[in-house]
């Protein structure tokens, strides 16, 4: 499902040049639920950047779903990202100046669906995480957990093969993390989802099929 | 999406409310202005009815209050005028003769009608001086003015306000109410245009009556090529032909130059404060849109993430500066309408239709023109980045 060659991903400043992630290697099949962790600063988030075509490697090549995406045109990518990848992040990054249901339907506004279709899938996105109750609330009326579990109705709205969670349970408390995490191996078992989540919690990693390690940008295991 | 920008919009309705207001008052000015601007544009469109190219003025002072001397004089002037080959046809006038200061107007009533009009008393052969065309009708001649009736000769705009559809030429009517007992008035001529006060006057109302022996100003069309030294000759012998006279010549073209300044410069100084006020707004918009982009970075990233083109991107920006600026349009169109419905300042609808037009699109462009940078930079932003900036 994900294919990465040899990825490197240099930073460069005219002083300075700062190896983020050095000949990585790494290959998901469709249907897994893998972790990636590693110290803060060690490529996991510019990893992840590049999985999900957020960020270009510096070499190597990037495959997913079986599709060559190393010079793809940004419209190309664009969509690219909105067919087959969803993703959560550490912040929710929800827009505050939408209500919850708006906020869920924004892939699809990106897509080709009426507006019946939209709130039809969204609704459905929410009710999945159990939040069918809370469409016309906005994020500031919401918890945390709310937060994030709108951001998976978010990823999960278009239906996408892979979903990409920068440190889900990040800005949560254990049980609503672990709410969180429940969601995501719901996800990944009822609907056979790819999942790649980036975290610090070693007893979260324990709960995905494969654990992937990062030290100053290099895979260790 | 136009619903989803509507609904960000309202949510932001207070912070964006100062640019709906930025944009409803420079619609105002720019509305003004263009109205101004299609006014006198229209204005000057319009032919002017008279040539004012080789044609002098020539205000004479006899310096006599006896009528009789004042007429020996002027025969006497007339008699000189026609020696030189430079002068081609010359006509006594009133003092407001084309493109001076002065005014005289009257009212006249036909049938319970009344209209005021500028009256100018001149010669027979004031339109071959002018080179002015005649309508409907002829000019008055000698003939005509020991009549029963004071011959006189309209514009079409007069001749609309008192006879409306009815043909003008052969029409008896009085002055007004300040006039009764004098001589009735026939019209035996009528001319479309005589624009004597600027290039960018409107049509009026001007009657043509024949000269009174008091009138000293004087109309001259010179030979083509004419310049100050053959003006220097012929006011240097007609002073000749009396001691105390004083003669002055001046260039109607240049006459006509200063009155049309009188109406360009005031449009000039109103151009000037209005590009002044815009240009502020546009920075002031540009400063905004730009805080406003700045503070939606994690909003573009998470858009760009969802699947957003980098062109989707700078058509939301546009796009919500756009519906915003179209807000401050409608506010400030509900205003504008008001003036041709009220007919505030007795001007053709079309006038302030055309202002808004051009208004509107003036907006439009100056808001893309603020919008496009701004939005051109959102959409360029590294998602990558800006998703993990604090």
């Amino acid at each position: 499902m994900i294919q990465l060659k040899n990825i490197e991903k240099v930073y460069r400043t005219t002083t300075i040049e700062t190896v983020a992630l050095n000949k990585v290697n790494l290959s998901v099949e469709k249907g897994e639920f893998v972790s990636i962790m590693g110290p803060s600063g060690c490529g996991k988030s510019t990893l992840l950047n590049i999985i999900g075509l957020l960020d270009e490697p510096s070499k190597g090549q990037v495959e997913i779903d079986g599709k060559q995406t190393n010079g793809l045109s940004d419209a190309q990518l664009a969509s690219f990202r909105n067919q087959t990848l969803g993703f959560i992040f550490q912040s929710f990054h929800l827009i505050n100046d939408l209500p919850v249901l708006d906020n869920v339907e924004l892939p699809l506004l990106y897509r080709n669906v009426s507006s019946a279709e939209r709130r039809r899938l969204a609704s459905e996105a929410l009710e999945k995480v159990g939040l069918s109750n809370r469409m016309k609330h906005y994020p500031n009326q919401l918890s945390g957990g709310q937060k994030q579990r709108v951001a998976i109705a978010r990823a999960i709205v278009g239906q996408p093969e892979i979903i990409l969670a920068d440190e889900p349970t990040g800005n949560l408390d254990s049980n609503m993390g672990n709410e969180i995490m429940d969601i995501l191996l719901t996800l990944n078992q009822r609907d056979n989802a790819t999942i790649v989540m980036v975290t610090h919690d070693e007893n979260m990693a324990k709960r995905t099929h494969r654990l992937i390690r990062l030290f100053d940008g290099s895979q260790v295991s | 999406m136009i619903k989803h920008l509507f609904k960000i919009i309202w949510k932001r309705r207070k912070s964006n409310s100062l640019m709906m207001t930025e944009i409803f008052f420079s619609f105002l000015i720019l509305f003004a202005v263009c109205s101004l601007g299609v006014y006198n544009f229209q204005n000057y469109l319009t032919p002017a009815g008279l040539e004012t190219n080789n044609v002098w003025v020539a205000f004479i002072n006899f310096n006599t209050s006896s009528d009789t001397a004042k007429m020996e004089y002027k025969e006497l002037v007339s008699q000189q005028l026609k020696r030189y080959r430079e002068v081609e046809s010359f006509s006594y006038t009133s003092a407001n003769a084309p493109f001076t200061f002065s005014t005289m107007s009257n009212s006249f009533a036909y049938n319970k009608k009344k209209a005021s009009s500028d009256v100018i008393t001149v010669e027979p052969d004031f339109p071959k001086a002018m080179s002015m065309n005649i309508t409907q009708g002829r000019w008055f001649t000698k003939a005509d003015i020991a009549g029963n009736f004071v011959p006189v000769v309209i514009t079409k705009h007069l001749a609309k306000e008192l006879f409306e559809t009815e043909d003008a030429v052969g029409k008896v009517f009085g002055g007004g109410e300040e006039s009764a007992g004098s001589k009735k008035m026939k019209v035996v001529g009528m001319v479309d245009y005589y624009k004597h006060k600027s290039d960018f006057q409107e049509l009026d109302n001007t009657l043509f009556r024949p000269s009174e022996k008091w009138d000293d100003t004087m109309v001259l069309k010179v030979r083509a090529g004419s310049g100050a030294e053959e003006e220097a000759k012929i006011v240097r012998e007609l002073a000749r032909l009396g001691k105390d006279w004083t003669i002055e010549i001046q260039q109607m073209d240049e006459m006509k130059s200063n009155r049309n300044n009188l109406v360009l410069v005031p449009v000039l100084i109103l151009l000037i404060i209005c590009g002044f006020l815009v240009f502020n707004v546009a920075l002031g918009m540009f400063g905004v849109l730009f805080q406003t982009i700045n503070r939606r970075k994690q909003e573009i990233g998470v858009r760009r993430a969802m699947g957003a083109t980098k062109g989707a991107i700078l058509w939301h920006f546009i796009g919500e500066t756009a519906v915003i600026a179209t807000f401050g349009l409608i506010l400030g169109l509900f205003f504008a309408v008001q003036f041709p419905l009220l007919n505030v300042f007795d001007v053709e609808a079309s006038v302030y239709l055309f202002g808004m037009l051009l208004a509107v699109i003036g907006i439009y462009i100056l808001v893309g023109i603020c919008a496009f940078y701004p939005s051109r930079q959102a959409s360029v932003l590294q998602p990558a980045v800006v998703l993990h900036e604090e």
